[in-house]
Formats: C-alpha cells, structure tokens, sequence
C-alpha cells in the first residue's frame, strides 16, 4: 500500500500547502495518504460519463450587488489582529520566491 | 525592424487592467487610489475566518463592455474559481478568477503600425480580483529583510486580457498596448494608469526559425512598469534569445524580471516547474448568468471606438492620417474639434489649431470653451485680426474670461487696413533708411522683407500684411 | 422552551436568573464534561440583565427574549474569542458576528459561551479539539460525538437549553444522536454561512441542536432565511413552527433504504429504528422499500470534497494578519512554521489529503471524479422523493464509543456513513432520540426530507418523539 504514494509526493504536498512535517508526520501521511488512495479507487470505477460535476449542492441565483460603497473598518481595527505591524503596514519576513 | 534576420518573434502579452468601479470586486470598500495603507479594507477583502464575496454587477458590465468592445464573444454562462498559492499580498491564499469558464473569448483588436494596419487577436478576458500591495524594505525583493503588506489594492476588479501569440515585433507590442490603453479609456471602464497598478503588463516571447510553425520555448517577462520598459525587455530578450539559439543553446522555459536600471532581463530565482495552483470552481459564488438584453444594453452603450473614429475624421472630414491620429489619441481635443468644426470653419484650420500652440497652453492650463476657439478663429478667418495677432489673443484666453472679441476690442488689435492709416507710416519708413530704399530699388530684393517688417513693428504688428505688401510696392515704385 | 418562555412573560423569573442557573450548571459540569472552550459569564449576565430591562418596558425582542444559548466555536462572536478548537486561533476575537450571531441577538438571546469541537470542525468524536475532548453526559468514559460535541454535550447536560452548531458531513446530527438530544442540518442555503468560518462551502450549514423537537423548530425558525452578505443563501421561504398533529403521518411514505441496515450497523440500533419505524406504521404511515445505491460512494466522495475544499479554506492561516505566528527568516518558513505548530494533526492531514486531490495530476482522477458522484448521488437522493415523502435511517452505526477508541483515522470517517449523504445532495435531515441501548447510552434516528421540507421533518420528528422513546 505504501508504493501507491511515493514520500516525494507527500514532501510536495507539504511544501504547496505551507506545513512543515517531521519525519514521523511525513511517514504518518505517507501511510494516511496511501490508505485514502485505496479506498478512493473505487470511486474512480464509478460510471460518470452522463454527468457534470456538481460545485454547488443547492444552485441559487441571486441579483448582484449594486457598485456602491460602504465603510471600511479604521486602519487601527484592520492591524489590531497583526502579529506584527509597522508604521500602518503588516510586516512579514523577508519574501522568497521558491519553487512549488 | 527586429535586429534579428533568422529568426520569427512571437509575442504574447498577458495584461491586466483595473475597472473603474466605486466598490471592490467582491466587497463594499472603497477603490480610490492613494489612501492611507490599509484605510480601505473590510472583513471580506481582508479574507478574516468566515467572510464571504459578493460579486460587483458594474463590474461584470465592464468586463461585458471591454469584451464588446474588443469584438468577443460574451459568455452568458461563466465560472468563478479559486486559484491556491501562498503570498503575503493575497489574504485568502487563493485568488478567485475564472479559469475554466471566461467571461469573453475570440476578440481582436486592430490598431496602425507606422501606416500599416495590424491584428492582434485576443483569446480570452475575465474578471479576476487584484491582490494588496507590497513595499519591500531594501532595494528589491530579494535583498529585503522584510517587507510592508497594504491590502487597499485587495479585491480591486480586474480583467486580464490574454492576446494570441500574434504580435511579431517589440514596437507593435508597444503599439498594441497603448491602443488597447486608449481603447479602455474611450470605453471608461478604466483609467489604465501604469504608474497607479490600474494597467499592468506581462509579455511571453519566443524565437523560431524564419518560416517555421513550430513556436519555440517562451520566456516569460514581468516587471514591466512603462510602455517603454515592454519595447526595451522585448528588444532586449529577443537579442538573448537569438544569441543563445545561434551559439546552438537552448532557451529554457521561465520567467524573466525586467530590471530598468541594468536594461536587462534577469532570471527569476529557481522558477523551475510551473506552479500548481489546484484550481477548483469556487463554491462560495454561483456561476455567471447573464440576461442576453443585459448585455445588448451594455453593447449599445459601446461609444465609437479609436478605429471607427480615425476612419470617419478621414472619411468625413478630409483629415490625414498623422491629424486624424492626433485627435483620437486625444478624445478631449477630438470633442473640442466635432464642435467647432460644426460651426463652419475649415476642418484642416481646426485641427492645425488644436495641434499647434494650443494643445501645449491646454496641457498646461486646462481646455477652453468650443465657443471660445470658434470665436478666436472666426476673427482670424474674417481678417479682423492677423495669425501673429491672434497667438497673443490665444494666451490670453486662458488666464482672462473675457470672450475673444472682448480682448481684441481691449487691447486694440484690430488689423489696421485702412491705407490712410498705413500710408503715413510706410512713407516714414522709406524715408528714414534712404540708403536701403536706394539698394532695394537696385535689386536686392531681399531687403523688401526688412522694409514690411519695419511697418510691421511701427503699427504694433497690427498692420494687414496684404495692403502693407501693395502699398510698399506702390511708394517704392514711385 | 415555552415554558421558559411563559416563565419570563409572567415575571416567574427574570433571565438574570435563569442565565445564573445554566451558569452554575456550567460550573458543576464543566470539570467532568469539558463542553466549553469559553464561558462568558460576564457578557451573558450583562446581556440578561438588558433582556430583563427590556421585557420590563414591555418592549421584548421575541417571546425567547433573554433565554440564553450555547454557539459552537466556528461562528463568529465579535469581541469573543472564537477560536475554532485550534492552537492557530488561540487569541482571536472576530470585529464582527456571524449573520446568524446577529439573528439571535436579534431576538435577544444572551450568548452564554462557545462550546467545543473538533479543530475547524474536522471529525467525528472532539477528540480533535486544541482543548480537550468533551465527554458523553451519559458516560464520561465516551465521546460525545463530534465536530459539534460541544454544543450536544452542553445541551444534553443542562448545561445551556439549545446550542447551534455545523454541520458538513454529519457533525450536528452525529453528536445529537450520541447525546440524545435533536440535532438539525437544514436544506443547503437555508441558514446563512456568512460569519461561519468555513471547513467545506459547498457543504457546510449552520443548525439547531436542543432537547425537543419543538425546541429545535423554533431556534430554526430564527436562523433561517436569506442573507444579502452570503451568495449562496436562498430565497425566503415561509416556515412556521408546526404544530403536533396526531393525524399527521396516516398515509405518510416513509423510504426505508436497505443499504441502511446492512453489515457494520450496531444490533441494538437496528432494533431500536426498526422498532421506531413500526410504531409509525402503527399509527398510518407506510414503510417502502428503497434502494440508495450509491450511498456506497457517499464517504469517499464527501471525503475527497470536504478536503479539498478545507485545505482551500484554511490556506489563509499563514500568521500575517492574525492568529499565532512562529517568527522565522523568510516568509514561507513562517508560514510552515505558523501552521505546523498552530494545526492539530488531524487538520494536517486534512490539509494533506485535499492537496493531493487538488494537485494537478490528480485533480481529474480524484477531484473531478468525485463531483461528478456526487451528480449521481444526489440524483439517487432527490428521486427516492418522488416515491416517497422522508427516508428515515438510523443516524449513526453505531453508538457513542469509547475516547481513544478509533485509532486509524479512516474508521473515524465511517462515523459519517449515513449522514453524509444529506450534505452531499444539500438536503435537510434531523436526528431524534430514539430510546437508549442496554449500556444506557442514547441511540438516534435520522430523518430526511427533499430540498426545504424543513416543516415536513418536524412533523414527522414529532412523531418520533412522542412514539418511540
């Protein structure tokens, strides 16, 4: 069952998804991913060639709002949650780009 | 003409203008540019746990409009989706677009290069929200400790405009992107400043041999951030591209930055494989259903375009191409030409005006009243006042409110004719350089000039040239 | 909650002191159950005290006007602490409530305090919880189901007389069915998400949990409605609270489907249904037969859909602009850093999952594949309504187990076998006690109707209620 997902794999998904695992998670969702491909192959068997897919379980058409404007909150309120701010801004450590 | 004679430029451009509506995409903030860092965010825009968006309709007109205009098929049915990467600027994580189902697809737009008409298709135009904006601390990103994050800019509409690959040299992209500029601001959906983010730029160019259909890899270059920057980065990445293909190298895949200072472009730090975005259709918004008398409403308010416009000034108006070019480029001259034009005066007249001293003053100072103009060319149309005469008159307009007729009476303008008046003078004049009469009437001809320059300056410059010319001639014949 | 009611209008008691009375409740419990994350003793008193000087000048907001409530922690209470049950939300104080927050302030309900789930409601049993899991009121040694335990515990305790929670594959109706206490998933769309802080849009609903039937009704009846803040939120529709009928079900369809009741279904909850079921034939109703084929699909599907809309959702967790940061050099090591530390492991591997069956060389194997079952599935669902008025299942295999009990996450999903199916086609469906197995532990039974039958279900409930506990 392990072979059904590579440990690559499960470092990519880390990585795209911004989570740092240890070694221990990274063969425990080695494992959770491997068993969850399993079960899901029956699914693929499904016969799904009549249908589309469905993104909305309910489909509601509503009229689109109107272009006008209504308060924001004050700058003090939009930084009060911040872990760090400056001088109005947000701060965050320096921006690398990485690859996926 | 490219530098490069073995080879064929592709060029697509991906960009990205800002709508002009009062609201954000899918929040009730505020759009104007220049407030205080984030002074206009909300919950949604902010992306706080538990904020859902909510589709601006004036923003779907624009987007409808600008597919209109560019000639597209308008979808009535279109998808939002999420689009998953991790970035400061973007507070949900995800980008809500539309990828799979766009709103506009198969436009064109056709534009003069140099005298020759171009034609660019456009693939695909759809509404997308714009992400905040970043202040790095050192020079650029990548030497920055850290960076500042203001999400005012976040959720602003957008549509991205994605051409062909169609565009085959670094000036007709340049040329292309200022007439769809142009073309966005006849149809005011947006003010497409580049120094505000309101019209931003990306280029994917590659290099094939001459006469092949097989494209080759393209480079991706960002951090365009002038009309200019795109022709320099264009011209210059087509140099790279065909040096490393004829030393036998092989161009890889990525994205290039534009740096302006070095005028070069420069890789991106390991951008290998494409990202992968996993998009998905978002649940949170339902598709697009747009009513099909929506939209007509919405082409019918579709102005006439810069294209349609050059043509008709041509056509109706006699204009050459190079005039009728000035007053499409410039609608606010152009708005100024229809109405004076319909008040009887030449048409070439009209347009020599506007281009000449009047559209640096108006630039300057702010656009004068049709009335005004009309008036100030009919007075020189009808002889009351000399072109010299009427350049003073001009300046004054524009720091006076008084009508043009009114500062002529004022001042005394009026051209003097009368040959009673001028005679006197011009006599005064000969008989003060006797010498020069004497040279003049022995053949040097050149020194005439002199003679009516000097009437010119004894009556204030008022002095009707034509009668000055036949009643010189007539003394000196004497 | 009439009687609440009644109690107040007729000044028996004023709701400073009923609100002191769930308050002592709470203080007795809590250290066995562990229900709540926050108990606002304060705010609550505070808000009764302004409910009793409202109903004093005549001027009451409804008849439930000071009769206090729980609010499970995934909803937002401006300037309280919701926290999701994660490390990541430690400290947060929303700056705004939930639309559905504002419906009960609306109608003067003091907030007593926000009760406990799973991490960002991923799981069946709040043993997910960042706090702590909270026991079954029946038999500490169980869980209490989940992700609503909170709210079922609190409400079967006495803790506070009714509780909202969420519901995306089954985690009111779950717990309510563990507890024995009524449990309501509305019609997709009928209860504004807006406020909500979102594990799966396409599935999650906000519902009622409280005693009775009646009871649940009526917090329905307050929350339901169209929201302008939430695109997907429906029209108005009318509904009242029903009236017991004894009438009601002569002649009613009751689908039973077989796929219900096969392999893997506790023996004692098969007898209780079926005894349930017969005592509504007894009094007119008609029992059919019915295939729901594809529910054998249903996990699978709702799994590769909730994780891979969960791990869209909870991407905007990366310690900008809230919530607990761990500092680091570069911005991508913060935000792994951030989520690592602040995301429980079930959350992770959530995450993980709905990753994989985004990323692009899986998206059409296992993302695509799975919306389209779902086409099919909610297909087998709305047309078993054309032959029958309400399927009733039972709401849960088995009942309340063990804490620590399933050890691979998988068996933990099984917990949401005959629930999911609701979400996935947007339908309405409740869980009613139905009596209690030979250990004394509360068993439940589902019942499900068409898109906005919310009325039908009560009805129906009622019958339940008075017939088969």
């Amino acid at each position: 069952m392990f072979d059904l997902i590579d440990r690559q794999d499960v470092i990519r998904m880390a990585r795209l998804a911004r989570l740092e695992l240890s070694e221990a998670e990274i063969d425990q969702y080695q494992q959770d991913l491997a068993g969850f491909v399993s079960s899901g192959r029956k699914l693929q068997q499904v016969d799904v060639s009549a249908v589309e897919g469905t993104s909305h379980a309910v489909v509601v058409t509503h009229e689109l709002r109107k272009d006008e404007v209504a308060e924001s909150l004050p700058q003090d309120l939009v930084l009060s949650t911040g872990p760090d701010v400056s001088d109005g801004f947000f701060r965050v450590p320096r921006i690398v780009e990485e690859q996926e | 003409m490219p530098l490069v004679t073995n080879f064929d430029t592709v060029i697509g451009l991906e960009i990205h203008v800002a709508l002009l509506t009062e609201s954000k995409f899918l929040c009730s903030c505020k759009t104007s540019f220049g407030a205080p860092p984030n002074s206009q965010c909300c919950p949604v825009c902010l992306g706080l746990p538990g904020t859902l968006p909510l589709i601006n309709e004036k923003a779907v007109e624009y987007g409808a409009k600008a597919g209109l205009a560019l000639g597209c098929e308008i979808h009535y049915f279109s998808r939002f989706d999420r689009k998953n990467y991790f970035y400061p600027d973007l507070p949900k994580a995800y980008q809500i677009t539309q990828d799979a189902f766009p709103l506009c697809t198969n436009g064109f737009l056709e534009y003069y290069v140099d005298d020759q008409l171009f034609r660019t298709e456009i693939t695909r135009i759809h509404l997308e929200e714009e992400a905040g904006k970043l202040i790095h601390s050192g020079q650029s990103i990548v030497d920055s400790e850290y960076s500042l994050v203001d999400y005012n800019r976040a959720g602003i509409p957008l549509i991205e405009i994605v051409t062909a690959p169609d565009i085959h040299h670094p000036k007709q992209a340049r040329l292309f992107l200022e007439q769809l500029r142009l073309l966005m601001r006849y149809i005011g959906v947006s003010d497409t400043k580049m120094e505000e983010g309101s019209l931003r730029c990306d280029a994917n160019i590659s290099l094939k041999p001459k006469g092949s259909s097989v494209l080759g890899t393209k480079v991706e270059i960002k951090n365009l951030n002038s009309f200019r920057a795109l022709e320099r980065a264009l011209e210059y990445e087509e140099l790279r591209q065909s040096q490393v293909l004829s030393g036998g190298g092989v161009v890889r895949q990525e994205s290039r930055t534009w740096d302006e200072r070095a005028g070069k472009t420069m890789s991106m730090r390991s951008k290998g494989d494409a990202p992968d975005y996993r998009i998905f259709p978002e649940p949170d918004l339902p598709p697009l259903n747009l009513d099909p008398v929506w939209v007509e409403l919405i082409a019918a308010n579709v102005p006439e375009l810069p294209l349609a416009r050059l043509r008709r000034l041509e056509r109706d108006y006699g204009l050459s191409r190079y005039d009728a070019t000035f007053l499409v480029n410039y609608p606010e001259f152009c708005e100024l030409f229809f109405q004076v034009a319909e008040r009887g005066l030449g048409y070439e007249d009209v347009v020599n005006f506007l281009m000449g001293d009047y559209a640096r003053l108006a630039r300057e100072k702010g656009h004068l009243s049709a009335e005004r103009i009309s008036e100030l060319l009919t007075l020189v149309d009808e002889g009351t006042i000399s072109q010299g005469q009427a350049k003073e008159v001009l300046s004054s307009l524009f720091s006076s409110g008084l009508s043009p007729r009114e500062i002529v009476q004022e001042r005394g303008l009026e051209v003097v004719d009368d040959p009673g008046r001028l005679e006197p003078v011009i006599r005064e004049v000969l008989a003060a350089n006797p010498d020069l009469v004497r040279r003049l009437q022995d053949g040097e001809t050149k020194l005439y000039g002199f003679f009516v320059g000097q009437v010119m300056r004894a009556t204030q410059g008022k002095a009707d040239p034509e009668v000055v010319h036949k009643l010189l001639r007539g003394e000196l014949g004497k | 909650m009439r009687q609440l009611a009644h109690m107040l209008d007729t000044r028996q008691a004023t709701s400073r002191e009923i609100v002191t009375r769930y308050l002592e409740q709470i203080a007795q419990q809590e250290p066995q159950l562990n229900a709540f994350i926050t108990v606002d003793e304060d705010g609550a008193l505070l808000q009764a005290e302004e409910a009793d000087r409202r109903r004093a000048e005549g001027r009451a907001l409804s008849p439930w006007d000071g009769i206090p409530i729980a609010v499970k922690d995934n909803i937002s209470t401006a300037g309280l602490k919701t926290t999701c049950a994660s490390r990541f939300l430690e400290n947060y104080r929303p700056l705004f409530d939930a639309t559905v927050v504002d419906n009960l302030r609306q109608a003067g309900l003091p907030i007593i305090g926000k009760t406990n789930l799973d991490e960002f409601a991923m799981g069946s049993s709040t043993e997910y919880s960042a706090y702590g899991v909270t026991r079954n009121p029946h038999d500490l040694s169980r869980v209490s189901g989940g992700s609503s335990g909170g709210s079922a515990a609190a409400v079967a305790a006495g803790e506070a007389p009714w509780a909202l929670g969420t519901d995306t594959g089954g985690s009111i109706r779950q717990p309510a069915s563990f507890c024995g206490v009524v449990g309501l998933k509305p019609t997709y769309g009928a209860v504004s998400r807006y406020g909500v802080v979102a594990l799966a849009p396409s599935l999650d609903q906000v519902g009622p949990v409280a005693t009775t039937v009646e009871d649940t009704a009526i917090l329905f009846s307050l929350i339901a409605g169209p929201d302008r803040r939430d695109a997907s939120s429906s029209e108005a529709r009318p509904f009242q609270v029903p009236r017991w009928d004894e009438q009601f079900v002569t002649g009613l369809k009751i689908g039973v489907p077989e796929e219900f009741f096969g392999e893997g279904l506790d023996q004692e909850v098969e007898q209780a249904v079926r005894k349930c079921l017969a005592e509504l034939e007894s009094r007119g109703a008609v029992l059919v037969p019915i295939s729901l084929a594809t529910n054998e699909y249903a996990i699978d599907t709702y799994l590769t859909l909730v994780t891979a809309e969960a791990s869209s959702c909870l991407a905007r967790y990366d310690g900008v602009r809230y919530g607990t940061r761990v500092a680091a050099a570069d911005s991508n090591t913060m935000f792994s850093k951030s989520r690592a530390a602040g995301f429980g492991s079930e959350v992770k591997r959530r995450i993980m999952l709905g990753t994989y069956v985004l990323s692009a060389s899986h998206y059409e194997a296992y993302y695509e594949q799975a919306q389209k079952v779902r086409t099919l599935i909610k297909r087998d669902v709305l047309a078993s309504f054309e032959e029958v008025d309400v399927v009733i299942t039972p709401t849960t295999p088995t009942p309340a187990f063990r804490i620590g009990a399933k050890r691979n996450p998988l068996e933990m999903y099984l917990s949401d076998l005959f629930t999911a199916m609701a979400n996935l086609s947007g339908i309405p469906a409740i869980s009613v006690p139905c009596g209690k197995d030979s250990k004394g532990l509360p068993l439940g039974i589902q019942i499900m109707a068409s898109h906005f039958q919310e009325e039908l279900l009560f009805k129906v409930a009622y019958m339940v209620e008075r017939g088969c506990l």
